[in-house]
């Protein structure tokens, strides 16, 4: 009864929290430029971080003992270290490198009309961002393209060399294609994770949405209020995504690789809950 | 004019010292050795296989027929020989001091684009459909345009009795058209050797027949074909020579007459009573 009373009073009856701030700023010009900036953040890190990705596939799989070791040293060192420490060491080695103050003076985001906010958008707080998102994704999408890459049988390749195609061709037109639809699933579980992992580009001080929403909160004593406002934000995000997401899938499997593979309603793609599992490999034709 | 060529080739490809007179053999392999982590499983193959005709090599699983094979279009790298196809030393180049080294890779591809392969697991690429994996590298390898490649295809899923199929996905076909589809997509490359790697072995008994029939039909349009078969029939109907191996060599080599009625080596004799016993 005393829990139930308090949940009660947690509700409706604190008078630190208020619902109006809520409603207030859910559409306000600020906290909407810091989503797109959220969203703008999140593509083009999951863009460069999956081109690092395949690079840093096929640096594993070169014939030159150096690329193989950059490769491993590099995931060892982008998934043993906290992402947040990640954007923290780039903001801070801008300085070092001479290129802080330059980067400030670019007013790159206010001439593109982000001129909304609670703050000025500084390039060095975005890039900072950008490449600690980018470099620590890489990391990660060695891991997947790796999973993608090897379930595709080796007869594939043979049957490309075969036909006088180079490791190359063979891996463009005939291996790539295929590992893509299994890449495809987890790379858009990455991209969930990704548009909320923009929240630490807050450490270099980047007005996306989370910073924009607690610089808000703060002077108001409103921070829960602007939270809840955030958090509204990213699961709308995450949300559409699922859905996008859902549909490319739906899309892939039409061309009868996996015929008779079940896909679920619009609430089990919405909510990830696809009968489909991530990471399955196409079903190669066997005779016995 | 056959000569006049024969003689622009030799100008081109005689200076590898292999071959100074006449016709060359289609593949000539000389004292090929290959080893699988220190277990020699080719341990000198010799064998030379004329332009048109049709070469069928039988032996017990484990006897290195299959990896053979591979050796003739380089999926497997040889340790020691030397393979020829149509005079052209494959995988490898002669260094000064006479070692081998390998070959660089677009000079092995353009060779391979000579040579079809048919692999026992088909190996069609299922994300295309059968025309497109027929398509795919006389476009992608020889720069055809798409609609003479698409016409050629047409031509070949047709050939292989399979016109119906050509939008049809692999995972929709059966074995058997699987498996003519992979044989049009190799003829697609207009190839001067086809290579046939235990075809029909991974095939349901009653799909067999219609793969067989399509390599009969190449056989007597005058292909020249290299094939690794259990299918006794076919060797005896459709080879001009069988060629016997076992523990890592040729244990015979003779027509399919001598080979199936008066076999002289004693593994060969050995291995057809097996089969006659089953």
């Amino acid at each position: 009864m005393g829990i139930l009373q308090w949940l009660q009073n947690v509700v409706t009856l604190n008078h630190n929290f208020n619902w109006a701030y809520v409603w207030k700023y859910l559409f306000a010009p600020a906290v909407i430029q810091g989503a797109i900036l959220t969203i703008i953040l999140a593509v083009i890190s999951q863009f460069l971080g999956t081109l690092m990705g395949l690079l840093l596939y096929f640096m594993a799989r070169s014939r030159w003992r150096v690329f193989r070791g950059i490769s491993g040293i590099y995931v060892w060192f982008f998934r043993g270290t906290p992402l947040l420490v990640q954007v923290f060491v780039i903001f801070y080695l801008f300085p070092y490198l001479g290129l802080a103050r330059p980067l400030r003076a670019i007013e790159f985001f206010s001439q593109i009309g982000f001129t909304h906010g609670v703050g000025p958008i500084f390039l060095d707080a975005f890039l900072s961002g950008l490449l600690a998102l980018s470099l620590n994704e890489g990391a990660y999408m060695r891991e997947i393209v790796r999973a993608g890459i090897d379930a595709i049988d080796v007869g594939q390749l043979e049957a490309g060399k075969s036909l006088g195609m180079t490791y190359s061709l063979a891996m463009r037109r005939i291996i790539l294609p295929q590992a893509f639809r299994i890449i495809i699933p987890p790379l858009g579980n990455e991209f969930n994770n990704m548009l909320k992992n923009t929240s630490l580009a807050y450490a270099a001080g980047l007005y996306e949405l989370l910073n924009t929403s607690l610089s808000i909160g703060g002077p108001l004593f409103a921070t829960l209020e602007l939270l809840i406002v955030a958090s509204a934000w990213y699961l709308a995000m995450t949300t559409v995504w699922g859905f996008i997401q859902g549909y490319i899938e739906r899309r892939l499997n039409a061309s009868n690789i996996e015929p008779g593979v079940k896909q679920g309603n619009w609430w089990q793609r919405a909510f990830g809950l696809s009968p489909r599992e991530a990471g399955t490999a196409p079903v190669l034709p066997t005779e016995h | 004019m056959a000569e006049q060529k024969e003689n622009e080739h030799m100008a081109t490809y005689g200076g590898t010292g292999a071959h100074t007179n006449g016709a060359h053999p289609m593949v000539d392999a000389r004292d090929v050795h290959k080893s699988f982590h220190g277990n020699e499983v080719l341990r000198g193959v010799n064998l030379q296989v004329r332009r048109g005709e049709v070469v069928v090599i039988i032996g017990p699983s484990g006897s290195g027929k299959t990896t053979f094979l591979r050796c003739i279009n380089h999926l497997e790298k040889i340790n020691s020989g030397r393979i020829y196809v149509d005079g052209e030393m494959i995988g490898y180049r002669e260094t000064s001091d006479g070692k081998l080294a390998e070959d660089g890779e677009r000079n092995i591809a353009r060779i391979r684009a000579q040579i079809g392969m048919v692999f026992q697991r088909f190996n069609l690429f299922p994300h295309l459909t059968a025309l497109q994996n027929v398509m795919e590298a006389p476009i992608q390898v020889k720069g055809m345009p798409k609609e003479q490649a698409e016409a050629s295809a047409r031509e070949l899923l047709a050939k292989v009795g399979l016109a119906q199929k050509a939008d049809a996905y692999p995972a929709r076909l059966s074995g058997g058209q699987q498996q003519r589809v992979a044989i049009a997509r190799a003829l697609a490359m207009d190839p001067k050797l086809m290579l046939f790697d235990e075809a029909t072995s991974a095939l349901d008994p009653e799909l067999v027949g219609e793969v067989l029939k399509v390599m009969r039909q190449l056989a007597e349009e005058g292909m020249t074909m290299v094939v690794v078969t259990h299918e006794m029939g076919f060797a005896r109907d459709v080879a001009d020579r069988v060629i016997f191996m076992d523990e890592g060599i040729i244990q015979e080599d003779g027509t399919p007459e001598q080979i199936f009625t008066a076999p002289r080596n004693e593994h060969l004799r050995t291995f057809l009573g097996q089969i006659r016993k089953a």
